[in-house]
């Protein structure tokens, strides 16, 4: 697995109080790097002024 | 083929509930055609992982007691369904909560019970916590996988054993299984059928529906399934239609939009029989009268990862609790989710969140023009059990695919049979329409249903 991505993924396990599973890391690499790639694309595009989709809404129900 | 030919297990729900308020059949009669399939034929399929056949038995008794003193109350009456086991059921809470309590009968399941539906038991989902139970099999090839992760409700439809279930759908889990057991699945607009008693994959993406042999079984269960709930914090309060209203052979000036370019970027994942189906489906719906037009939705390319960034994140927030016994004893693909949601930050779940609404706003641009969308519901026909690791469904999830992007947007969605492969495993189209437009859905499917009778072969098992 990528380096960062690995020391990353380590980190929050850490700061979770959590221990990924033996040989889990290894197992999921090919996955876990596809997808840290395409979250790269998630902000390849210009929104705007767009918002975010679940809105607030204060009225009692 | 006739109704009087048919096998009791292999009627229709729209027929046997003909014939059950006629009196020519009586749900118990019924309902122990589908037990003695059951026994018959599970060995071999794995669907059910909670058989309650004393119980459906008692159901189906009263039920035949009621509609001989007069007392119909609809055409779900004496119907025998099960449930992907995702959904509590009373005594027996989804297995996948693991460290949170059920609510006894989720409310999907509790108004087909109030309909005096019989309930046999509880099916099979992928990545159940716990020990490892026989994957189920597709029954038009037992070689091959049933697709999930509504996996033992597609087995249990297509081979005869139930006539309806109830699966959900975070990610393609209902129209993924109907697709490949060659049955229909409907995914209705988020918040049409209530969450309470589903246990979460992911709150803003989940939908739980209706699978079932033929169109109209849809439309009879979506009438009971559809409505307010005030225990789903989601739930729509929009007016239920008679969905049955549907079920009429015209699509005579319907607008019917394919999405070309998204369909295109999907291309190279999609296997070429699964693509020329599908244009057959759809010149089928224009030889019926429907108007074809290709229509463009910029940012759909970003919906499926936007769907999985949102899945994962609502997945390890509501597993957060549980995430130490997930990682040391959970699936790997429950493991795996958690890892993928760990490395994803706010501000990647807030841009998910955005595409989400831009893909709204564009397919409501879509919209004004077409009735419905028509595209495929799958990258290729079923796969072999041995082909399929533990955790590939998510390598679908995070690129461009066909399902994801109709949770992002929570759009009604319909898989209908359109044909097989040349192995003879089934292929499906998948029909999209606007918010709460489950009714225009349901004829697109009827009225494509009815001229092609996909729907009247069954598998060899």
């Amino acid at each position: 697995m990528n380096k960062l991505i690995e020391a990353n993924l380590k980190a929050v396990l850490e700061r979770e109080g959590l221990e990924p599973k033996a040989g889990d890391l290894e197992q999921f690499s090919e996955i876990i790097e596809l997808y840290v790639g395409n979250l790269r694309q998630l902000h390849s595009v210009d929104l705007g002024s767009e918002e975010l989709a679940p809105v607030f809404r204060p009225e009692w129900k | 083929m006739a109704v009087a030919e048919k096998p009791l297990y292999y009627l229709t729900i729209h027929e046997a509930q003909q014939l059950i308020r006629e009196r020519k059949l009586s749900p118990v009669e019924l309902t122990q055609a589908v037990l003695d399939r059951i026994a018959a034929v599970d060995g071999k399929l794995h669907a059910y992982i909670n058989l309650m056949a004393d119980s459906a038995l008692a159901s189906a008794r009263a039920a035949e007691a009621e509609i001989a003193k007069g007392s119909w109350r609809g055409p779900m009456h004496g119907i025998p369904f099960a449930v992907k086991d995702q959904l509590d059921v009373d005594g027996a809470p989804a297995r996948v909560r693991q460290f949170t309590k059920g609510v006894g009968d989720a409310t999907p399941v509790r108004k087909l019970r109030e309909a005096g539906a019989v309930l046999l038991g509880k099916l099979h989902m992928s990545s159940m916590p716990g020990p490892e139970l026989p994957l189920p099999r597709n029954p038009w090839n037992t070689d091959h996988i049933t697709g999930g992760s509504s996996t033992g409700s597609g087995a249990a439809v297509s081979g005869g054993m139930c006539l309806g279930s109830l699966g959900e759908d975070t990610a393609g889990s209902i129209r993924n299984p109907s697709a490949f057991c060659g049955i229909a699945g409907l995914k209705a607009t988020y918040g049409r059928v209530s969450r309470h008693g589903l246990a979460p994959l992911a709150w803003s993406l989940d939908h739980c529906g209706p699978m079932a042999r033929a169109v109209e079984d849809l439309a009879h269960m979506l009438n009971v399934l559809a409505g307010f709930d005030d225990k789903d914090p989601t739930s729509s309060a929009q007016p239920v239609v008679d969905y049955t209203t549907a079920l009429r052979e015209d699509v005579k000036g319907l607008v019917i939009g394919v999405p070309r370019d998204y369909i295109d970027e999907c291309a190279p994942r999609t296997a070429p029989i699964v693509l020329r189906r599908v244009d057959e489906a759809i010149e089928q719906l224009k030889a019926l009268g429907a108007r074809i037009e290709s229509v463009k939705v910029p940012t759909l390319h970003l919906a499926t990862i936007a769907n999985a960034v949102i899945y994962y994140n609502e997945f390890w927030a509501a597993n957060r609790n549980a995430a130490s016994s997930v990682l040391a004893s959970g699936a790997a693909q429950r493991r795996a989710r958690i890892y993928l949601g760990l490395l994803t930050n706010s501000s990647d779940y807030i841009q998910a969140q955005r595409i989400r609404s831009r893909c709204r706003a564009e397919l409501a641009q879509v919209f004004e023009k077409v009735d419905c969308l028509a595209l495929p519901n799958q990258n290729g026909p079923a796969p072999r059990v041995e082909e399929v690791g533990p955790i590939d469904t998510l390598f679908k999830h995070v690129v461009p695919e066909y399902h994801g992007p109709f949770n992002l947007t929570g759009l009604p969605t319909l898989s209908v049979p359109c044909g097989f492969s040349e192995s003879n495993l089934p292929i499906a189209l998948q029909i999209v329409g606007k918010p709460f437009d489950e009714v225009t859905v349901l004829r697109a499917g009827y009225s494509y249903q009815q001229q092609m009778k996909w729907y009247e072969k069954r598998p060899a098992i």
